[in-house]
């Protein structure tokens, strides 16, 4: 091992003073937290965002499983409810999952994983969180204002001439999500050319970590997709506020050519959300097994090829939309595709388990927890892109289940998995390990019995987006909200945990876990400008067997 | 064939559903190999290679394995190539219905279906179709996007403003008359506190060709598990989503007049005049609901329904019973 990686191992006394400063005691107060530039900070302030808007999105579920614990009224109003579950998906989809591990964990750890002193554009980078404040505040707006009740999905007709609810709630929401995708845009645009042009002496193509792989991957989509939503909601604004015909048949649009728009759009975000989290889950198989990820070149590949076959089947969502008979074969054909990809990066995390020295922390169950969850969210994938059953299955609670395994099982395990792995390199502090394991245990038995229950319901009949149900549905309905509570206690174990270690937690080690990735080499918390020199790169992110014994100390 | 239905399925009452149901459980068992085969490896990989003490503190070395990557890229292209034949094929023919389809005109509005027999007759709510026969729907929809989903029959279709969509299916030979489920799939709105988009039910009836025959001379006629005809009524305002505008409770306020002791009742009439709520009065505002509109209830316009005179009948004597 060279020199000059040992370089970048930190002093004894990593709370001294000069360019070794924590990034935290660096400066004090909260102005100088909110006019930061320093992309640490930046990623906390979204971790908390997004932390925010994740508890909203909860309560919003919880009372949805609460309404449907009996058919007919149990807490609410169908009008109600309707607003309840479009919040539940908006708030989720665009204010938490699509910054979650992106902007959250990604601002924080893609600098220092590739030996960069911040992103390239550091006041581009603030002017996206701040962005991504205005369209919250927006989301906010609308539903102060009145009631959105479109669903997430904005589709029209129903969209641009609601009866119900105000006109002006649709116009305060699309506008949110119209300007989140200006924060999108920014943080991809930032990344894509921090990875191209800010990587450390040494750190060469083949030598990046795979959560930065994941994270390029997913700002090139964040750059091409998140425009043509811009291009769909203002268009679906010009007709709400000006009545131009483009969607809406009575004034002479088209309705099926929203959904073409939308879904060009949402199919690609569905990769925006899971491919960062694949990244995390890699970072975290390859550290608890002490072990290089079993085909590296394959594992980033695949999530290239995730981001372009992703562009191309946006129509399976609208088999029964009355699209042509041709346009439907062929995203059937290429919607198969998909388990391509997918099906690599199961393979090569199982591949690197086999031969490693496994230990089950916190995190590791979180990552093995994806592996399970993605498998069952992959291969019910396989009965919508089927014709045949997915005609069946298409808007009822099947798929409801099926992106819940995707975006929860995948997405949310990872971001949890990776909050528990990095936390205690943010935060400088060890959380407890024996109630993180519960948190994880609860959340995942909750979880299962939520959302395996769907699949049988959907199976049976049951259609998605319903106020009341048949009396024949309530067993599995009642069962589903059990978990949904389950769901509940755990994160708000996990919660709970995380926080008291802030202000009780043990203070942590530069490199719990004995880990070889980069960012671990830095001190606990990393200095303001991450690294004491510029760091040197000579190996590999996963060469456990090139790392010295200093650099997998814990010390 | 299984028209008793499974765990995991609805019963199957159209020729095609049993097509559907045998690639259902073709995925599915796939699917259960392929998650036991990824669970058992999990565990046995984390059991068998977990850190111990004295152990080694690093996995092995990879190096490269270019066939295996190779091989489990390229294999389950087989599997997946035949999956996507086979739902092609059945999609196929689930997509061309045959010439002699009886055609039967559906129409969607929020938040009821509305059925035209090709002999011009209109029924609210409820179709009546022959079992055996291959029959086509050809939808509408006059406000926003529906969906005609019937689970049993394992067909699903958008009915879109602005353009005919269709479906088609062959309700199964039973030796008796039986139901199937009808539910609105594509999410579309709802008011005030009833179900809206939830409650766009309806039930298909499917009948032996003779009953069909005398449905289309005769009409519809009450359920033969009914007793009465308030009863009836009754059945027809819940099916007709009659209660997502109006009430049968006078405190709620809702975008129709409430039904509450409506019979007898003296009302304004919007652009003046009064009226006395009688049998003419109900009959004329179910069929011609735009002739005499109850002052301040110009909101929402109503849709006609077309109620048979027995249906109006048994409309008219349940609303004689809520006071």
């Amino acid at each position: 091992m060279s020199t000059e990686a040992e370089a970048t191992l930190p002093t004894s006394d990593h709370t001294g003073h000069g360019t070794g400063t924590s990034y935290l005691d660096a400066s004090s107060g909260l102005r100088n937290w909110l006019i930061t530039l320093d992309h640490k900070r930046i990623g906390i302030m979204y971790l908390i965002s997004v932390l925010l808007a994740f508890a909203a999105g909860g309560i919003f579920a919880l009372l949805v499983r609460i309404e449907l614990l009996s058919p007919g009224r149990t807490i609410m109003g169908a009008a109600t409810y309707n607003q309840v579950f479009t919040l539940h998906g908006a708030i989720m989809v665009f204010l938490f999952i699509i910054p979650s591990v992106p902007a959250a964990l990604g601002n924080f750890f893609l600098p220092i994983m590739l030996g960069a002193k911040d992103v390239a554009f550091p006041r581009l980078n603030l002017l996206s969180f701040y962005i991504y404040v205005v369209g919250a505040v927006m989301a906010l707006a609308s539903m102060v204002i009145g009631s959105v009740d479109t669903g997430w999905t904005f589709y029209t007709p129903y969209s641009s001439n609601s009866v119900v609810g105000s006109q002006n709630a649709v116009i305060w929401m699309t506008g949110a999500v119209f300007t989140l995708g200006f924060s999108s845009i920014l943080t991809g645009v930032n990344f894509i050319a921090t990875v191209h042009k800010m990587r450390a002496p040494g750190q060469t193509w083949r030598r990046l970590p795979l959560f930065i792989w994941a994270a390029y991957a997913t700002s090139v989509i964040q750059v091409l997709a998140t425009p043509v939503l811009a291009i769909t909601l203002a268009l679906l604004l010009m007709e709400r506020a000006f009545g131009l015909g483009i969607f809406d048949p009575r004034i002479g649009g088209d309705p099926v050519l929203f959904q073409h728009f939308f879904w060009f759009y949402s199919h690609p975000a569905v990769y925006i959300m899971i491919l960062p989290g694949m990244g995390v889950v890699s970072e975290i198989i390859a550290t608890f097994s002490k072990r290089e990820i079993f085909g590296y070149m394959f594992v980033a590949m695949s999530s290239v090829g995730l981001a372009l076959v992703g562009f191309l089947v946006w129509g399976h969502h609208m088999f029964v939309s009355g699209q042509s008979e041709y346009a439907t074969m062929v995203f059937s054909a290429l919607t198969f595709l998909v388990a391509i990809p997918s099906g690599v990066k199961i393979f090569n995390w199982l591949g690197t388990l086999y031969g490693g020295a496994i230990s089950l922390e916190s995190p590791m169950l979180y990552g093995l927890a994806f592996i399970v969850l993605f498998s069952i969210g992959g291969l019910t994938g396989l009965f919508h892109a089927t014709l045949s059953t997915g005609i069946f299955l298409h808007d009822t609670y099947f798929v409801v289940a099926h992106f819940h395994y995707v975006m929860v099982g995948g997405t949310v395990f990872a971001f949890f998995g990776g909050l528990h792995y990095w936390w205690p390199k943010m935060t400088g502090k060890m959380y407890e390990e024996g109630l993180a394991k519960w948190g994880f245990a609860l959340f995942f038995i909750g979880f299962n019995m939520t959302f395996l229950t769907q699949f049988v319901l959907g199976s049976r009949g049951m259609p998605r987006r319903y106020y009341d149900y048949l009396p024949q549905f309530t067993g599995l309905h009642q069962f589903s909200s059990t978990g949904a509570f389950i769901i509940g206690i755990g994160i708000l174990l996990i919660f709970v945990n995380l926080t008291r270690s802030l202000i009780s937690g043990k203070k942590a080690p530069r490199n719990p876990w004995r880990s070889a990735g980069y960012e671990w080499m830095t001190p606990t918390p990393p200095p303001l400008e991450n690294f004491k020199e510029v760091p040197v790169i000579t190996r590999g992110p996963y060469d456990y067997h090139l790392a010295t014994e200093a650099e997998l100390s814990e010390n | 064939m299984n028209p008793q239905g499974t765990f995991q399925l609805p019963p199957a009452l159209s020729e095609y559903a049993p097509r559907v149901d045998e690639l259902y459980y073709f995925i599915f068992w796939i699917s259960v190999v392929a998650f036991v085969a990824i669970c058992v490896a999990l565990v046995l990989f984390v059991w068998k290679f977990r850190e111990r003490k004295g152990g080694p503190t690093k996995g092995a070395q990879s190096g490269d394995h270019h066939a295996l990557e190779l091989f489990w890229t390229f294999t389950p292209l087989i599997l997946l190539t035949v999956l996507f034949h086979w739902g092609f094929k059945d999609y196929v023919a689930a997509a061309v219905a045959p010439d002699d389809a009886i055609q039967i005109r559906v129409r969607a509005r929020q938040w009821a279906w509305e059925y035209e027999y090709p002999n011009g007759m209109i029924t609210p709510g409820e179709l009546t179709i022959p079992m055996g026969r291959p029959v086509k729907l050809v939808m509408s929809s006059d406000d926003v996007l529906h969906s005609y989903f019937v689970p049993e029959f394992r067909i699903k279709k958008d009915v879109v403003p602005g353009m005919y969509s269709s479906l088609w299916f062959q309700a199964i030979m039973q030796p008796r008359r039986y139901d199937a489920q009808v539910y609105c799939a594509e999410y579309c709105g709802a008011r005030g506190d009833t179900g809206g988009h939830s409650a766009m039910l309806s039930t298909i009836h499917v009948v032996t060709g003779s009953e069909y025959e005398e449905f289309l001379r005769e009409g519809p006629s009450r359920p033969t598990d009914l007793q009465t005809d308030t009863q009836w009524g009754e059945l027809l305002v819940t099916q007709n989503n009659c209660l997502s505008c109006h009430h049968t409770d006078a405190a709620t306020t809702l975008p129709a007049p409430s039904f509450a002791g409506i019979f007898g009742r003296h009302q304004s009439l919007e652009g003046g005049g009064e009226v006395t709520v009688d049998e003419n009065y109900i009959r004329e505002s179910m069929l011609t609901p735009q002739a005499k509109i109850v002052r301040t209830y110009t909101a929402i316009q109503m849709p006609p329904f077309h109620f048979s005179d027995h249906q109006v009948d048994a409309i008219i004597a349940y609303l004689k019973t809520i006071h």
